[in-house]
């Protein structure tokens, strides 16, 4: 807690025990002390707010502010109170109250530096940058000291960065940045490093390149020098800008020589070569080239470079470098790129792809870095490139089984990337059914055998020959992929658990497991899974999709709370968290870091998986919860959804996924390319828009709930109810335009969802006529069957067995799964519009029924919506029940399965212990199924209640 | 700067965002990050410079240093560390130092070899979580050319514990 240290002050002395109640979490007893010391001293402003923070902290948050604003209405100007308020505010997610206090403060204490400076950080807090610019400035006018002045400055190109209009950042923000700095150098008053750094940023911002680069050249550039290499990557960050083809080679050059492992340069001094060639560029007639020195101008001459970078590593001692060995594949294949004829210069790719696995073979990388140019080799050279580098790989004499195995783990490394070399040259996905299985033999035996040379038994270390292991259950998937075999797929599990059992940590084995067990269908070991991960922070966003994705629709729904859960704690605190390390860049002078820090966290912000998360969050709240420990209206208002506003930034949304989590050594063919990632972006999205759209027409059915009945209200009200009802209209058709957009991208989805479409436009009838009119009434009354008939058909397409065995081998089919939720899902739906009909009628019918006692009219017969209300919610009834007799019955046929009488077939690929692995899988996969049908039954029966309590 | 590629690594310490932030926010120099030619990130390093001058305790510090299992092997780390002990050497350094698990045998031998020797032993320095003992580390030092006579790195005679550390 901050504010200590001044321990003359007897008031200090008198809240010291407060604040040590409230760091060690004793919220009650420092609420206590407060109140204590608020009898002897009613004006210690200060013990207030500690009471308010601990009342905050104890759950009472409108107390807490009432108590916090009683201190604040007073302006207070003491330190104490204004830092326990500060950290109250913050607790409270109000950093725009902050604000207030110190402008206050400001105010009344115009001269201290300290309160102003707060009021700057408290207006980085909200991002409000124009008030920060003028704050710096106010504070740089008190103490005339340089970051203050900078910072106002820094706050002018936040401006710029911010604004909208981006002619205004070129006109304005950033011109009247870049003169206040001039007239600094002009009084020459730079003194940091950091005030160089915002300098180059404007200038460079307002392109004015030349200006910057004589500004890094010039003295002012001699400041930088915290970074390493910060004046020449500028220098070249500006040559490339400006095209200045020969000072960027020079540059470029003279770094390799300097260091011949860095790769951008390699790539620089390429790019500016061939420029140069296209512009014919010759050195002026005195031989001078450029300030940068020595320019290459002729393919020979980089040529030449490339190879007396690789000799000079050739001739080392010490350990060689990747870095000219790759050049030369990258000018080779810049070179035929080009249809330059000069890339036999530097030797066939072949021969040196050999030669740099003969140096690096045996290094984990080599597949990383020689699998880019694996191109350069046409196709009829591949087997016999695989064939060489087997001559390469050290290999002990054949066993029984006529494997060789390698000696040491230098040589398994080498073995271990040939296999992944050919299987990225698709070598391996040629192979026929025979000859992937005795592939997956020779790798399962290879694994086995380089268990061997782990030398601790500690749970973090991995095997060296996990890699052996995971490109088995690569093919194995191949096969199932291929040929549908679910019996690969089953193999593949049990290999995977096997490696797991070897090594507890890799993160390979569990993230395979993983997907694989969501596509079938089992989420309960997919939690352990990912707990075991120890995702943290952002890898939540970057990897969390792998489940939550599967989450809800599994119908683990507890399981899938609680995954949504896990993704976004994160998201919610990495805005308050990042704000406070804008604000530290500042005190810090890194002020190229805030623009930075400001993107990350938009991009937070704006992700994909946090919308998915936050929707799919809510709707499970309301499929589980609403209308059985709430009632739907209050569910939906607790949640704080808004049917009207739109809460996704669908026009910005980001794509955080890392979709290349999974090693994988496809070859080229077979990658994800920017067009997958981009359909997949779209069916996300569609599929999320389907999903926001529902949840905001249940927000405002629930809402609807609450109005008056439209028939019998007074005419005042009429008004209120058209918006909401217009609202519901609205949502609606943005519903039906985005099913059309999903039903080209997939039919089948989309199929579903129409049925909840139906139900929830269904209840747009209620407005369509302000009069009871038969003709409404016997429409009304054909929706309400039509919708049990949908409801029943929908059922019907979930009948069949999720798991069975058939000829002695076991059959999955999750899909049914996914149906039967979503077939729950639609319940809900129905019954929450027959709940809401139900409270539209049932004025009507006591109406009705008093009319009847007063005029003893028996004309007035019963209105054919009234029986038609009863014999649907009858329907209904039927629908639910047979959906219940269902899943008992799949829970009953799940339990009786005995795995154990599954004979799995050793000879058939698999040994004893192996088959032990596939069983562990499979069990987890039948509790998991029995796990979902449990929950699903168990909401079905929920439901099945709330529709008998359901009269009018 | 910050990459959103996954740290899954059992060895490697992942920090929280905040953590790394409150890095970047105030000494950007000295987050120096890998990347290979395939656009993966190979490692990173992670310091920071402390201390007072007048005591002559003014230094570089290793906060992170990690380097991706399949670029193993290659000389990175000693890569990296070079880079941080130069920018320690531009910012009047007198030393650099790092802890150290005790047990992590492979790194206390690395460092070794790159001139580094233990200074003191900080006593249950790393929180076991899951009922195992606390960690002791070792505070290792490299003295840099400000410190001509190597006064900074001479060993400490007895262990410390972490609340006596600065």
């Amino acid at each position: 807690m901050a504010a200590r240290g001044h321990v003359q002050d007897p008031n200090d002395r008198r809240l010291r025990p407060i604040y040590d109640y409230l760091d060690n979490g004793n919220n009650k007893m420092a609420i206590q002390q407060a109140d204590k010391l608020l009898k002897k001293h009613k004006d210690l402003h200060c013990a207030k707010v500690l009471k308010a923070i601990g009342m905050q902290r104890t759950g009472k948050q409108d107390e807490a502010f009432n108590l916090a604003q009683e201190v604040a209405t007073l302006e207070p100007t003491d330190d104490n109170s204004l830092q326990a308020l500060t950290i109250l505010y913050r607790e409270m997610h109000r950093p725009e109250l902050v604000t207030k206090l110190y402008e206050a403060a400001v105010r009344k204490v115009p001269l201290s530096e300290e309160y102003h400076s707060h009021l700057f950080m408290a207006y980085a807090r909200v991002g409000d940058y124009k008030k920060m610019q003028q704050a710096g400035m106010a504070l740089y006018k008190i103490v005339p000291k340089n970051p203050y002045y900078f910072w106002s400055v820094m706050s002018l190109v936040m401006q710029a960065i911010s604004a909208q209009d981006e002619k205004l950042a070129q006109t304005m923000f950033l011109p009247l940045a870049e003169r206040m700095v001039e007239k600094m150098v002009k009084e020459e008053k730079i003194e940091a490093e950091a005030e160089v750094q915002l300098y180059f940023m404007i200038l460079e911002r307002l392109g004015k390149c030349v200006e910057a680069l004589n500004m890094v050249r010039g003295p002012l550039g001699e400041k930088l020098t915290s970074e390493l290499q910060s004046r020449e990557n500028k220098c070249m960050m500006m040559y490339q800008r400006l095209q200045l083809w020969p000072e960027c080679n020079a540059l470029s050059y003279k770094l390799l020589l300097k260091n011949p492992d860095d790769w951008q340069f390699y790539l620089s001094y390429f790019d500016s070569l061939f420029h140069l060639m296209d512009m014919s560029w010759s050195p002026s007639e005195e031989g001078q080239h450029c300030v940068e020195g020595h320019v290459t101008t002729t393919v020979a001459e980089a040529v030449k470079f490339v190879v007396d970078r690789m000799a000079e590593e050739d001739k080392k001692d010490s350990r060689p470098l990747r870095g000219p060995y790759m050049a030369c594949l990258e000018l080779i294949h810049r070179l035929r790129q080009r249809g330059c004829p000069d890339d036999k210069e530097l030797g066939d790719p072949l021969e040196l792809m050999v030669q740099f696995f003969g140096k690096f073979g045996d290094k984990p990388c080599c597949i990383t870095d020689l699998k880019i140019y694996l191109h350069l080799l046409p196709p009829e050279q591949h087997t016999q490139f695989r064939n060489r580098l087997e001559e390469l790989v050290p290999l002990g004499e054949a066993g029984e089984d006529g494997f060789r195995f390698p000696g040491d783990t230098k040589a398994l490394q080498r073995h271990l990337c040939v296999c992944q070399l050919s299987r990225a040259l698709g070598l391996q996905h040629a192979l026929d059914t025979e000859g992937k299985l005795s592939l997956i033999a020779q790798l399962k035996a290879h694994y086995h055998h380089g268990l061997r040379f782990r030398k601790s038994c500690l749970k973090t270390e991995l095997q060296f020959s996990d890699m052996y292991c995971l490109m088995a259950a690569h093919v194995y998937i191949d096969l199932w992929t291929e040929n549908g075999d679910e019996n690969m797929l089953w193999q593949c599990l049990g290999l995977l658990e096997e490696g797991l059992s070897f090594s507890p940590s890799n993160a390979q084995f569990k993230l395979l497991l993983l997907l694989l067990f969501c596509r079938l269908g089992a989420f309960q070991p997919v939690v352990d899974l990912y707990s075991s991960l120890d995702a943290k922070h952002v890898q939540h966003d970057t990897i969390g999709y792998l489940l939550t994705r599967y989450a809800g629709s599994l119908g683990q729904f507890a399981a899938a709370s609680q995954s949504c859960n896990f993704s976004l704690r994160f998201f919610h605190s990495n805005q308050k968290d990042t704000s406070e390390y804008i604000i530290q860049a500042y005190k810090y002078g890194a002020f190229e870091k805030i623009p930075e820090f400001i993107a990350f966290r938009t991009r937070l912000n704006q992700s994909l998986h946090f919308a998915q998360v936050r929707t799919e969050r809510m709707l499970l709240d309301l499929y589980t919860e609403a209308d059985i420990t709430l009632s739907l209206e209050e569910s939906v208002k607790a949640m704080g959804v808004c049917a009207e506003e739109e809460d996704i930034p669908w026009d910005n949304m980001r794509d955080n996924r890392d979709l290349t989590v999974l090693v994988s050594w496809d070859p080229k063919d077979r990658e994800l390319t920017e067009e997958h990632r981009r359909l997949s972006l779209e069916e996300e999205s569609v599929w999320l828009k389907v999903r926001s759209l529902t949840l905001r027409l249940l927000a405002s059915l629930a809402l609807l709930g609450h109005a008056p009945s439209p028939r019998n209200s007074d005419k005042t009200n009429e008004n209120g109810v058209t918006t909401k009802s217009s609202t519901l209209q609205n949502l609606l058709s943005q519903l039906d335009q985005t099913l059309q957009t999903a039903a080209r991208i997939t039919e089948k989805q989309t199929k579903k969802v129409r049925g909840q479409r139906t139900c929830l436009s269904f209840v747009v009838f209620w407005f369509s006529s302000p009069d009871d009119s038969s003709e409404l009434q016997s429409q009304i009354c054909n929706t309400f069957k039509s919708i049990v008939v949908q409801l029943q058909e929908m059922l019907s397409r979930c009948k069949g067995e999720v798991l069975e065995m058939k000829d002695r081998r076991l059959k999955t089919q999750p899909s049914l799964l996914e149906t039967l939720v979503f077939f729950l899902e639609t319940v809900c739906v129905v019954l929450w519009v027959a709940s809401y009909s139900a409270n539209v009628l049932r004025p009507l019918k006591s109406s009705l029924q008093k009319k009847k006692k007063k005029k003893k009219d028996t004309c007035t017969a019963m209105p054919v919506v009234l029986c038609g209300f009863q014999e649907w919610t009858s329907g209904l009834q039927g629908v639910v029940t047979q959906a219940l007799d269902h899943v008992k019955a799949q829970e009953a046929q799940l339990t009786t399965l005995k795995l154990a009488a599954l004979t799995l077939e050793e000879g058939d690929q698999q040994t004893q212990e192996e088959c032990g692995f596939t069983r562990v899988a499979m069990d987890k996969v039948q509790s998991s199924y029995l796990g979902s049908l449990q929950e699903l039954g168990d909401l079905l029966r929920k439901r099945a209640d709330s529709l008998k309590s359901l009269k009018i | 700067f910050l990459s959103l590629n996954s740290n899954l690594d059992p060895l490697t310490e992942t920090y929280g965002i905040p953590f790394y932030l409150q890095y970047l926010a105030h000494w950007p120099e000295y987050f120096i990050v890998a990347e290979a030619p395939g656009g993966e990130l190979m490692g990173y390093i992670m310091g920071k410079a402390e201390g007072s001058v007048a005591r002559e305790e003014w230094h570089g510090h290793v906060t992170a240093l990690s380097v991706a299992p399949e670029f193993r092997r290659l000389g990175l780390a000693a890569k990296l560390m070079e880079m941080l002990e130069e920018i320690s050497e531009r910012k009047g350094g007198f030393f650099v130092d790092l802890f150290v698990r005790v047990s992590n045998q492979v790194a206390v031998n690395m460092y070794k070899q790159l001139g580094y020797s233990v200074y003191r032993t900080v006593i249950e320095y790393y929180s076991a979580s899951n009922g195992e003992p606390d960690e002791d580390a070792y505070d290792m030092r490299k003295a840099l050319s400000r410190d001509t006579e190597k006064k900074s790195i001479i060993p400490l005679p007895h262990p410390v514990r972490p609340e006596d550390i600065e």
